[in-house]
């Protein structure tokens, strides 16, 4: 049964927590250094999820079990460990680039892994068409991190990493209004943790590109592969559509519509508002179709269930 | 020569054993599940007051029955958790879902028996039982095993009443909400022989 309220709770508690342990560990070494600073976003980060978790009581056994508790435990540790690595300057870009993408391409296998499509069952994929999804996957996430990457050099600052989350948002509550309460209540905490994040780095870096440029790449690179997993996990294993899920993905690289020519030379407010109410259209437009969606199928089972609580209560009064 | 004429002579000997033992296995009876005639439902508590009713019904399993030595005995079960239905289409679709049986992730409840024992009135059959990933041993009273000779097929049926908790088999415990926690599984099974 859906709790909007401990939904809330969890999403504030986690971005509370996120930001009280980013500026913490800023604070321990005032003196601005990129990895100290990318540490901080991952400690950041790992303590908004497991105060949100926490507080939702989301079990998470081991081993893993199934595509949720895998992209927790398996794939977001996996990708916090590449983007350490990557804020280390000295690490050349290409080991960086080979890391991120062995990520992308590995992580639609892990997340189908023990799954009815790669199963010995009557509804497996055929191998042919296993490769062919999971490549597809892959390369598709490995080419959204790094249209993303250019992007976020273009669009400099927090805005990519904005509408990642804002994205994140948006899948979580799809997810959720398609009938997987526990996987968009994963991603909602998960946008709560890193909209707080993203706030701490705004806040820390504002006088520094240097310092920025670094953190807002790592940043970017946990928040696509976060995007990309619960969006996969809602696809594959709840009821959410492959055209919402591709809309849900894509939306940030609407951003580049900004780059066209008789767009790029205008006020640098008026690119930046093109840049964000284009995504913002697309994510709305999902939610509402998704929500169409939900009152003509889920809100009747909702509604029958309040009103049988109501129900003994008023036989009760009429006894008395 | 006369080796060759062991060997053959050893080849034979192996062969009648062989036959026989297969002879002596086939006291037990095999039969198949018929679906047209079977069914596993179930009933779960809805906030405690009244209950939900719902079926599975892809369904398939066999069974053998070894009348002289009972223990030899052996029943199978599978379960499709996709075809869960509860005469409600939006209903079923939430149930197929991660929250609740995950039938992408768990595509079949299983049953296996791994010792059976004759009852008054039918077996008490001990087995490994899977549901959600989850294995754990019950004891399923099996009441019945008449034989019925229809239309030269012969037919035997089974039926059986289970009680699961589905915390215990690794649901998650927020999903449970309105729905108890306990759920009611009701099996008839009636097998036709192969």
């Amino acid at each position: 049964m859906p709790d909007p309220l401990l939904y809330l709770k969890a999403m504030g508690m986690a971005a509370i927590a996120s930001a009280v342990g980013g500026l913490a560990i800023v604070a321990a070494r005032r003196k601005g250094h990129a990895a100290w600073l990318c540490a901080a976003c991952v400690f950041s980060l790992a303590a908004g999820l497991v105060v949100g978790y926490r507080l939702l009581a989301l079990q998470l056994p081991w081993p893993p079990r199934n595509g949720l508790e895998r992209f927790l435990l398996l794939i977001a540790p996996a990708i916090l460990c590449v983007e350490l690595l990557a804020a280390i300057s000295s690490l050349p870009r290409w080991s960086v680039w080979s890391l991120r993408v062995t990520l992308a391409l590995v992580l639609p296998r892990v997340l189908l892994h023990g799954s009815v499509y790669l199963g010995a069952t009557e509804h497996a994929w055929p191998a042919r068409q296993a490769l062919l999804v999971m490549t597809a996957g892959g390369l598709l996430l490995a080419a959204l991190w790094g249209l993303l990457t250019l992007l976020s050099r273009r669009a400099a600052g927090m805005f990519v990493p904005c509408t990642l989350q804002a994205s994140t948002l948006c899948a979580g509550l799809t997810v959720m209004m398609a009938g997987y309460i526990k996987g968009g209540v994963a991603a909602l905490v998960w946008a709560a943790a890193l909209l707080a994040t993203i706030l701490v780095v705004g806040a820390v870096t504002r006088n520094s590109s240097r310092l920025a440029e670094g953190t807002w790449s790592m940043l970017l690179g946990v928040a696509v592969v976060g995007l990309f997993s619960l969006v996969f996990i809602g696809r594959f294993f709840g009821e959410l559509s492959t055209s919402k899920a591709l809309v849900i993905l894509l939306a940030p690289l609407l951003g580049w519509v900004a780059e066209l020519p008789w767009l790029k030379c205008r006020q640098p407010w008026f690119v930046w508002s093109v840049r964000a109410l284009l995504v913002a259209g697309a994510l709305v437009a999902v939610l509402v179709l998704a929500k169409r969606k939900f009152d003509r199928e889920m809100a009747p089972l909702l509604v029958n269930v309040e009103q049988s609580t109501v129900r003994p209560v008023a036989n009760t009064d009429l006894v008395l | 020569m006369r080796q060759l004429f062991l060997i053959g002579a050893m080849a034979l000997g192996l062969g009648i054993m062989v036959h026989a033992g297969a002879d002596s296995c086939s006291a037990a009876d095999e039969y198949d599940y018929d679906l047209v005639h079977s069914s596993v439902s179930f009933k779960a508590r809805h906030l405690d007051i009244s209950w939900i009713h719902g079926r599975f019904n892809d369904v398939s399993g066999k069974f053998s029955l070894d009348r002289e030595n009972p223990a030899k005995s052996t029943f199978s079960l599978t379960i499709k958790t996709a075809s869960v239905d509860t005469a409600n289409k939006a209903r079923d679709a939430h149930l197929r879902q991660p929250d609740y049986f995950d039938t992408k992730q768990y595509p079949t409840i299983e049953f296996r028996s791994t010792s059976t024992k004759p009852i008054k009135g039918g077996y008490e059959v001990t087995g490994n039982f899977t549901m959600h990933g989850t294995t754990k041993k019950i004891t399923l009273v099996l009441m019945g095993g008449k034989e019925h000779d229809f239309k030269k097929v012969k037919r035997v049926a089974f039926s059986t009443e289970l009680s699961v908790k589905r915390s215990d088999y690794g649901f998650d415990k927020n999903a449970i909400g309105p729905i108890g926690d306990a759920a009611l599984i009701m099996i008839d099974c009636e097998g036709v022989r192969k």
